[in-house]
């Protein structure tokens, strides 16, 4: 599934505007010094809107990043994910709700 | 397959989580850093030669060694600390430099840190380690045009350098 149905099919909020990708999986998690160990390609759900975790998706060439339970990435965060090209996304119910319907859409 | 013939396929081995330790000596004003592996970062001053080392900072962090999945070989990345993302502050920077090398693309360059932050003793990590990682992060496609990694002493200061480093700071601010 690409970025784009998925945000069509879930309704998310773009926080900015980027090409789409194709999405290879999902990796949930708040902490950056663990998502450098992902694989390329993943859509990155975490409640962390810190700059550092824009830093650590880049480097894995995440497909976008999802932030559930309705949190808002500050400007400086948007501006960074924009230069990386990197799509943001917005989920405003929790975590375990959003994976859910990941996994019933049969992105896994 | 002997080690020499074969394309490495890297992977992470020996993940271990902790805390990225940064300490300056009031004498001399250089920086180091460590990780720790204790359930709570040290915070205690010590003396060490001439040096008065004192805490500065920590964040969570992970260690890790890369690992050749068809091979076996193995890279132990013992001196590198964290990674850094530069975000292009200082054009007299040498990795300011690497990063804007070809005018067309734009490379992301991620800066591997190393124990001795100021360079006291003109350590760093490893060119091995640093092709071992530029391999791993580049992907299967190799494109050395999205992703370089360097060793921090290319870095011109420690004390102006805005770079992000990939640590787990701002936690407290989740909720």
């Amino acid at each position: 599934m690409t970025t784009s149905a998925l945000i069509e099919r879930l309704g998310l909020k773009t926080f900015n505007e980027q090409g789409d990708k194709e999405i290879r999986g999902v990796y949930i998690s708040d902490m950056v010094s663990d998502i450098i160990g992902i694989k390329e390609g993943n859509l990155l759900v975490t409640l962390q809107t810190h700059k550092n975790l824009i830093a650590a998706a880049n480097l894995v060439d995440v497909a976008a990043v999802v932030y559930a339970r309705g949190k808002v990435p500050p400007d400086d965060v948007v501006a960074l994910a924009n230069r990386a090209k990197i799509r943001l996304l917005g989920y405003d119910q929790d975590t375990w709700t959003l994976a859910k319907s990941l996994f019933e859409l049969g992105v896994r | 397959m002997s080690q020499t013939d074969c394309r490495h396929k890297w992977m992470m081995a020996n993940v271990r989580d902790g805390y990225l330790v940064t300490e300056g000596c009031y004498h001399c004003l250089n920086r180091i850093s460590f990780f720790s592996g204790e359930p709570v970062p040290p915070v205690e001053s010590y003396h060490e030669g001439d040096h008065f080392w004192n805490y500065l900072g920590s964040a969570q962090a992970s260690k890790f060694d890369l690992r050749c999945g068809a091979c076996g070989t193995q890279v132990p990345l013992k001196e590198l600390m964290a990674l850094m993302l530069c975000v292009g502050c200082d054009p007299t920077c040498g990795v300011y430099k690497v990063g804007h090398s070809d005018r067309e693309r734009r490379t992301w360059v991620y800066v591997a840190l190393c124990a001795d932050t100021s360079h006291a003793s003109g350590a760093c990590v490893p060119d091995e380690g640093v092709r071992a990682l530029n391999a791993y992060y580049q992907g299967e496609s190799g494109d050395p045009q999205r992703i370089t990694v360097v060793p921090c002493r290319l870095r011109r200061s420690v004390d102006s350098c805005q770079g992000i480093v990939l640590a787990d700071t701002g936690l407290t601010e989740l909720y």
